[in-house]
């Protein structure tokens, strides 16, 4: 093959091509270099940068992630706090029944003890119905627009609703910021959380004592049964004292159900379930069991059912109301313990609450605690991932552009050199 | 001595012409289009005289120049190719600059409003959050119209190209014309006229940069030059035109035309090569699938987020409206429509949705449906009232259409101009759902109610009261509040009990005489349940069959426009290698090289200044002669 001709002009050109497309190089290097940023368009990398995109995303994600927690924490803490209140004074209002408890009592001082207690009736509303920094109830459920508790003494009624907010913390995990008022302050369980014993319009002094549950199973099963039965029958149960040996002492009871019939046996035949009373001695039927102290009149009675719910205002104003009676005379007297009891019995059962929702406010604190360090984790992950990604090796990219420049210093020493070599210099 | 004379004469004449010739290679050294010339001498045959023939000096036989047709049809191949990549790499350039800064791309506006709306949803009754949320879907509108108009801008900046490209196209050809006139006549004299053949070739290169083309030598050294498929761009010293047209369907889009004496005629389709090959690819390949993927996105969007805005319940305790809206299908008639049909197409399902534009064909008894993409047939069902039903779309026909008739449907490109929010007042931002429900507090079961779903948001009763009661033998039934009954079953723990447009399940043992209520949400203002899941559809797959989310759809369309660029521009790249050897080919052969020519220069200086010599030497034989003689 000849040798291959050059023109003169096409060598220039292709000289100069080559030093322009050496600093089109060098400038992509510099910006590269001094932006940090390896993928300037998305055509510098495509695989890279829709990975860019994603992992942009899943921080801003993160980052939401995390405020939402905040303000989850923010609403949590102010909740708990609200509980920690209730909790104190629950505690205070206990003190003050176990006080009127204590015997050696006359009106006066049962007045004074109901008065403070009235006082507290106010601090118990305040609690209920306490808002929180952005001006949201916080025991409203949804409804954090209405004052949630509203009327007054035993007649406070609860209007916000049962609704519990979460709030999205994690790509799939959501915590609750608050609890309904009716779970804190209105649906406390009554006595035992069975069953319950309420004196009726007694005459005599019978005092109802411990109740216990002997046989859940035996007590569910006749409940049961009353709701299957048909037409159903409602779970109401009465102890009627009797006097059947006409000595003047009520000492035998019989057990009516809510029809006022007789409760029947399962023997053969079926005899009337009944049974002979002794003072400070239990009174046990279906699988429960509660003691009676005192001596009641005959027709005197007891109610028995299912346990309910009842509000820790009906609670407080039951008891004031008792205390508002004294004890003046000995039905007022056994009036007045068996309020107290009942009293004592409901606000432990509220303390008791309110103790289990600040311990699940507390989970629900240290899941937040944890989440929050998963997102940190996830976070510096995502950093490095980006930052790998994304990147520029400075060590790299550096030699590459000492590398370039040195190219280019080359190309136009050439050039210059190269540029000056011509026959006609020679000719003179 | 006369002879000699003469023969020396010639040769001064002939490396004068080699001189001059030497001076104008060197002084078109950098001429583009200068093919370097020589000249060819020839022996004058000399005249025998007793036997013995001396030579009779030089002639010159002509001046011809270096080039070889074979390279030059090379380059110009290679030009052409090289000039379409360049052109389709340029414009990708721009879109992939427009989509170049991830920070404030789709993806993070997308990402923006979905964290305004977990704003919303941690405090849903705070206004500030509402207004936050509303500007962040003004700015995902705002976005999205930003990239539709620089799409649009891309668009015309392609008009203006192909109308420069045309008007260029045009103007080449007549020049080409007019220099296959000069060429012929002067060949036709037995003229080889090397500038004007020059002229050409530098003419035909500069056509190929933007088009395609096939050239054909004719004996009478003319050229005939085809474009397309074989319409004759010039023949001998005739020249057509290549116009720009409005297309037949679109308004503002430039479509080119071959005008002849016998007529115009659209050869868009069949343009190929070059910058307005170049042009027209990155349209139909990029700039128009971009853009409707984009419509796409905001169709989806807009659908999403409305259907789920309007399943949920405002701070007014109003059902939730629609929170976008978005532009309609466009519906085009092509110019030469006979008939009176007209049609309107509305969208049926966003997943079935593609980004393909499509062609409506009557062909007198039936319709043909067509992608414009990909050219491939559509097969569609014919629903209510002869709707032509596929891909998402339903297109109503009325009137009359005659055969032949055609019209374009644009599913999603005029999406984002109709682009707007329609929610202004913050508090009618839906973040709260419009149900909720309770357990009755009398209830002595274990038995839990769920939140509640909205399976209809439209049903009239749905935020009816309803108690849900629990008998002793394992039913339940819902009662209004007339106490009719409206559902009723067999209890299963957990099993979804549908009433009024709404879903909820009981779970636990509800004990006889339970009752769980549900009702209406009005006062839930802190309700955050429909801005919870707002937020969770944006980031659920609704595109493609529901097998993409508007999140990945998002990226997928930055990284198509990446993969496109790239692709372009290593094409470019190897193609300018291509080209660059082709015309270092002809540059090789063409092309003057000074040292060259300062050789020729020597060589043919030094012959000069022998044959002034000889004719020294012939006037120094002759007077030797006369001495001789006078003496």
């Amino acid at each position: 093959m000849s040798s291959y001709r050059i023109s003169t002009a096409g060598q220039q050109s292709a000289a100069i091509a080559q030093m322009l497309q050496q600093q089109a190089l060098i400038a992509k290097t510099q910006q590269q270099v001094s932006s940090g940023v390896r993928v300037q368009t998305p055509a510098d990398d495509p695989v890279a940068e829709s990975r860019i995109l994603s992992i942009q995303n899943a921080q801003s994600q993160l980052d939401q992630y995390g405020k939402n927690a905040d303000a989850a924490t923010d609403r949590l803490n102010q909740g708990e706090q609200a509980l920690a209140d209730l909790a104190t004074l629950l505690q205070r209002i206990q003190e003050l029944a176990e006080q009127a408890n204590s015997g050696a009592m006359d009106d006066t001082s049962l007045n004074s003890i109901a008065t403070e207690l009235k006082s507290h009736v106010s601090d118990l509303q305040q609690i209920a119905n306490r808002q929180d920094s952005n001006g949201e109830y916080l025991f409203a459920g949804y409804s954090t627009g209405t004052q949630p508790f509203a009327g007054s003494g035993g007649g406070m009624t609860y209007v916000g609703d049962q609704g519990v907010r979460q709030l999205q913390i994690g790509a799939s995990q959501t915590v609750a910021d608050g609890i309904p008022g009716q779970q804190v302050f209105m649906d406390i369980p009554q006595g035992n959380g069975t069953f319950t014993v309420t004196a009726g319009s007694n005459s005599g002094t019978g005092v109802i004592g411990v109740q216990q549950v002997v046989d859940a199973a035996q007590w569910n099963a006749a409940v049961a049964a009353n709701a299957a039965a048909t037409p159903p029958l409602a779970n109401q149960y009465t102890i009627r004292f009797t006097d059947p040996d006409g000595d003047g002492t009520a000492d035998s009871w019989e057990l009516l159900d809510a029809n006022g019939n007789p409760v029947m046996d399962n023997g053969t035949p079926p005899a009337a379930v009944t049974g002979t009373y002794t003072d400070g001695g239990s009174i046990s039927f279906d699988g429960i069991q509660f003691t009676l102290s005192g001596q009641p009149a005959a027709g005197d009675t007891f109610q028995v059912q299912p346990a309910g719910t009842e509000s820790m205002f009906q609670t407080l104003n039951d008891l004031i109301t008792a205390l508002g009676n004294g004890n003046g005379t000995p039905q007022l007297q056994t009036q007045l313990g068996t309020a107290l009891n009942k009293a004592l019995s409901q606000l432990d059962n509220g303390l008791n609450n309110a103790i289990n929702l600040r311990t699940e406010v507390g989970a629900r604190l240290s899941s937040l605690d944890t989440a929050s360090s998963l997102r940190d984790d996830l976070n510096a992950q995502l950093t490095t991932s980006l930052s790998n990604t994304q990147d520029v090796d400075m060590a790299q990219a550096i030699g590459q552009l000492n590398q370039q420049m040195l190219g280019l210093q080359a190309a136009q020493a050439a050039y210059t050199r190269i540029g000056q070599l011509s026959l006609f210099d020679y000719l003179r | 001595m006369a002879d000699m004379l003469n023969v020396a004469l010639s040769g001064l004449r002939a490396f004068q012409t080699a001189l001059n010739t030497t001076s104008n290679n060197i002084s078109n050294a950098s001429t583009p289009g200068y093919s370097r010339e020589r000249v060819d001498l020839s022996a004058q045959p000399g005249q025998g005289v007793a036997g013995l023939t001396v030579g009779a000096g030089v002639s010159v036989a002509g001046i011809s120049r270096y080039s070889d047709d074979l390279l030059s049809a090379q380059m110009r191949s290679a030009s052409s190719s090289y000039s379409r990549l360049d052109a389709y790499a340029d414009k990708a350039g721009d879109l992939n600059n427009l989509f170049s800064d991830s920070t404030t791309g789709l993806t993070a506006s997308l990402q923006d409003f979905t964290n305004a709306l977990q704003s919303v949803a941690n405090t849903p009754a705070d206004t500030s959050a509402r207004q936050t949320l509303l500007s962040q879907a003004g700015g995902l509108v705002t976005r999205l119209q930003s990239y539709q108009a620089q799409l649009d801008q891309t668009d015309a900046d392609v008009n203006d190209q192909l109308r420069a490209d045309a008007t260029s196209i045009s103007s080449i050809a007549q020049n080409i014309a007019q220099l296959n006139q000069q060429i012929a006549v002067a060949t036709g004299s037995g003229n080889t006229p090397n500038d004007l053949l020059d002229a050409r070739d530098q003419q035909l290169a500069n056509l190929a940069a933007l088009v395609d083309t096939s050239v054909v030598k004719q004996d009478d050294g003319s050229v005939n030059v085809f474009i397309g498929k074989g319409q004759p761009l010039v023949v001998g010293g005739q020249a057509s035109q290549v116009v720009a047209q409005t297309d037949q369907f679109i308004p503002n889009r430039v479509t080119l035309a071959f005008q002849s004496s016998s007529g115009t005629m659209d050869i868009t389709s069949s343009l190929s090569g070059g910058s307005v090959g170049g042009l027209l690819d990155f349209r139909s390949e990029m700039l128009d699938p971009e853009r409707n993927e984009l419509g796409r996105i905001a169709v989806a969007l807009t659908d999403v987020t409305n259907a789920q805005h309007q399943a949920g319940q405002d701070l007014y305790g109003d059902m939730g409206g629609a929170f976008f809206a978005v532009g309609g299908v466009e519906v085009l008639g092509g110019k030469g429509n006979t008939g009176s049909a007209t049609l309107s197409a509305t969208r049926t399902d966003t997943g079935q949705l593609t980004a393909a534009d499509y062609i409506l064909r009557y062909d007198g008894s039936n319709w043909q449906v067509q992608r414009t993409d990909t050219g491939a047939a559509v097969a569609y069902t014919v629903g209510s009232g002869g709707a032509l039903q596929f891909d998402g779309l339903s297109v109503a026909v009325s009137g009359s259409a005659q055969a032949g008739d055609q019209f374009m449907v644009q599913p999603t490109s005029g999406a984002i101009d109709g682009m707007q929010v329609l929610i202004t007042d913050p508090s009618r931002i839906a973040a709260a759902a419009p149900i909720r429900t309770a357990a009755a507090s009398g209830n002595t079961g274990t038995a839990t109610i769920s939140d509640g779903e909205v399976l209809d948001a439209g049903n009239a009763a749905l935020r009816s009261p309803v108690t849900i009661e629990f008998d002793g033998a394992g039913n339940w039934q819902a009662l209004d509040s007339t106490n009719a009954v409206l559902a009723s079953g067999a209890y299963a723990a957990g099993g979804n009990i549908d009433v009024n447009g709404w879903r909820v399940q009981v779970s636990g043992q509800p004990a006889a005489g339970d009752s769980f209520t549900v009702s209406s949400n009005v006062g839930g203002t802190g309700d955050n349940r429909n801005a919870l899941k707002l937020a969770a559809v944006l980031n659920q797959g609704v595109l493609t069959g529901g097998s993409e989310s508007l999140d990945a759809a998002a990226n997928r369309l930055v990284s198509t426009v990446g993969v496109a660029t790239n692709q372009a521009n290593t094409n470019r790249d190897a193609q300018k290698i291509i080209y660059d050897d082709s015309s270092s080919a002809v540059d090789s052969l063409s092309g003057v090289n000074l040292d060259e020519e300062a050789a020729d220069m020597l060589r043919y200086q030094q012959a000069y200044q022998a044959a002034a010599q000889m004719i020294s030497t012939a006037q120094t034989l002759f007077e030797t002669i006369l001495s001789a003689v006078n003496s």
